[in-house]
């Protein structure tokens, strides 16, 4: 940390020197000379700088993010279909009510809740094994692996739901392999989420044993040979030594996963399914879209964006309070 | 302990599992580039090698489609987006890793906490604001929301928290600014860091997908939404859309032919995108 700039050093004043006065930025590299000036604005001078440096980001967050989130809080009172000609009418918590009475809603949540627990295999359990397997090999043949397992990711969203939609097409490459006749994977209630899962599974998983891997990497791998050498068998020092050491990593890949799930399909869906047939595969997110920018009904999208958030947080505190708990005896 | 038999036979179990995954990642993208490398007529075959080779579905693509000008248009937003991020994060981490200053830990938690926030929550009120300032339909209003972006704070933050102290020490005996010695000193070490992060946000930006959909609702804007649109108005034509997808990736693809170790430590080492 190098705090003094300028001489007096960033004492900071209490009531913090957020005022910005003209000519704060460049007085500040230099900030030297100014002895007749009062102490006090010295002293705020000095503890300028780094605000002024968040200035740029600060200023994004607010625009862009904070300032959305107050304004969706009080667009979730209103009924008001997004258009400025027509009037804003204040309902109360009627949204809220049809948010949580809204059978569609209830769907799009079990079917959120499928995708999270259809892709944890795929971002935890998968990557678990396989980067387990793969860390005796040598250098050259992982990294041939890890770039070409790792490329999924870098396909385009749009690209990658085009060539799936093909290779599931009636007449495509799934289809003909499993002699399937001309199965439509895509419009089938049955197979539509399956499908969105499946494809998302392929993005994931060589991303997600990429991030195991690196976290094995930090892992001394003395720690499961002396466990070894006394007598413990590959698997238990595996189950009792390594996976122990992993588990940091692997409650941010569950807390990544949870989160994150909804959005990584949201694509997917909307170039795929549009989240039919029958809504079988829609979820939180893409409803919420669909509430807002097909149907218009702003106050309702804003609720269940409210509702949604509050939910994801909870659980997101949950699972870092988890991850604080269990991983201090990582060091 | 394990026999070098085991040993070996091991070692073939983790080349197979290896094996197989990475055929399951790489055949999709094989698939996209072997359909559009078909003959114009052979848009249902199915054979695995395509053949005769033709560049048939990419000369119909470049008639059909402004390809051209979608991948500039492309290169522009994901280009002046990272370069933005960059910039504002670069200048955020610097106040959070060189000073200590009232307010520090919460402001820096505010920038996280975006991090868990959900576009979908903010989406109607950001448009609103760009309906208002007239940058609907508008490459800047897809570049301009995104200008802050949490990962790239965290992640300078930490580089530059790891810094030896000495130099900036020494910079300051010197008589240097805080910004001077931020670009002569912080900047050109962290020169790794910062090409790294800059090839991440690109390649994030580049892919980026609903807040370009919702912003720019002409397909021929930029090459997800041109795709988008392809594969609604061509619908069966799978030779065409395979190679306009494929021209979608291939500047991600080249840049990762070019540098795929450190675009995958960086991506491995921000987590998720």
């Amino acid at each position: 940390m190098f705090v003094e700039f300028a001489p007096g050093g960033a004492v900071v004043l209490p009531g913090g020197g957020v005022t910005v006065t003209p000519g704060g930025a460049a007085a500040m590299p230099a900030g030297r000379g100014q002895a007749a000036r009062p102490a006090l604005a010295r002293r705020v001078l000095a503890a300028l700088p780094p605000y002024l440096y968040l200035l740029p980001g600060l200023a994004c967050l607010v625009v862009w993010t904070y300032k959305p989130i107050i304004e969706a809080v009080q667009l979730s009172f209103y009924h008001w279909n997004l258009l400025p000609t027509s009037p804003r009418t204040y309902v109360g918590l009627e949204n809220y009510r049809r948010v949580f009475s809204l059978p569609q809603l209830r769907g799009a949540a079990t079917n959120t809740l499928w995708y999270i627990l259809g892709l944890l295999p795929f971002s935890i359990v998968v990557p678990t094994v396989i980067a387990l397997t793969i860390r005796d090999l040598g250098d050259r043949a992982r990294s041939v692996y890890r770039a070409l397992i790792f490329l999924p990711i870098l396909v385009a969203p749009v690209a990658t739901a085009a060539v799936w939609r093909w290779l599931l097409d009636p007449r495509g490459l799934v289809n003909q392999a499993l002699g399937l006749g001309h199965y439509n994977w895509l419009r089938e209630e049955n197979t539509a989420l399956l499908s969105i899962l499946a494809i998302c599974a392929w993005q994931i998983v060589g991303f997600a044993t990429l991030v195991v891997s690196a976290g094995l990497t930090g892992i001394s791998a003395d720690y499961g040979e002396a466990a070894q050498m006394d007598g413990a068998s590959r698997w238990q020092a595996t189950r009792w030594v390594t996976l122990p050491l992993l588990r940091s990593t692997l409650l941010f890949m569950l807390l990544m996963t949870v989160l994150l799930s909804a959005q990584w399909t949201f694509p997917l869906i909307d170039v795929l399914t549009q989240g039919g047939p029958a809504d079988s595969s829609t979820n939180v997110y893409y409803l919420l879209w669909d509430f807002g920018f097909r149907s218009l009904d702003s106050g309702l999208a804003s609720a269940a964006g409210i509702a949604f958030f509050v939910v994801f947080a909870a659980v997101a505190a949950v699972l870092v309070r988890l991850a604080d708990r269990y991983s201090f005896a990582d060091n | 302990m394990s026999s070098p038999g085991t040993s070996r036979g091991r070692t073939a179990a983790s080349h197979a599992l290896l094996a197989v995954l990475s055929l399951v990642s790489l055949f999709p993208v094989y698939w996209m580039f072997a359909s559009a490398f078909r003959e114009r007529g052979d848009t249902f075959d199915q054979s695995l090698v395509p053949w005769p080779l033709s560049l048939g579905n990419y000369r119909y693509v470049f008639d059909s489609l402004d390809v051209a000008g979608l991948l500039a248009n492309t290169l522009v937003v994901a280009g002046v987006t990272a370069a933005g991020q960059l910039m504002v994060c670069l200048l955020a981490a610097y106040a959070f890793a060189a000073w200590d200053f009232r307010g520090r830990s919460v402001l820096f938690m505010a920038f996280v906490a975006t991090w868990l926030i959900p576009f979908q929550v903010t989406m109607v009120s950001n448009y609103l604001v760009l309906s208002n300032l007239g940058l609907l339909n508008t490459l800047a209003g897809v570049i301009v929301p995104n200008l802050c972006s949490a990962l790239a704070v965290i992640m300078l933050r930490q580089h530059m928290q790891a810094f030896p102290r000495e130099l900036l020490d020494a910079a300051r005996m010197d008589g240097r600014g805080s910004w001077t010695t931020l670009w002569t000193v912080v900047v050109p070490n962290l020169r790794p860091a910062l090409a790294s992060l800059s090839i991440l946000l690109f390649i994030s930006a580049w892919n980026d997908y609903f807040w370009p959909a919702l912003v720019l609702q002409r397909a021929n804007s930029v090459v997800q939404l041109g795709i988008r649109g392809y594969l609604t108005a061509e619908g069966d034509d799978w030779g065409a859309v395979m190679a306009a997808s494929g021209l979608a990736c291939l500047p991600i693809l080249a840049l990762y032919l070019a540098m795929q170790r450190q675009i995958i430590d960086a991506f491995v080492r921000s987590g998720l995108r």
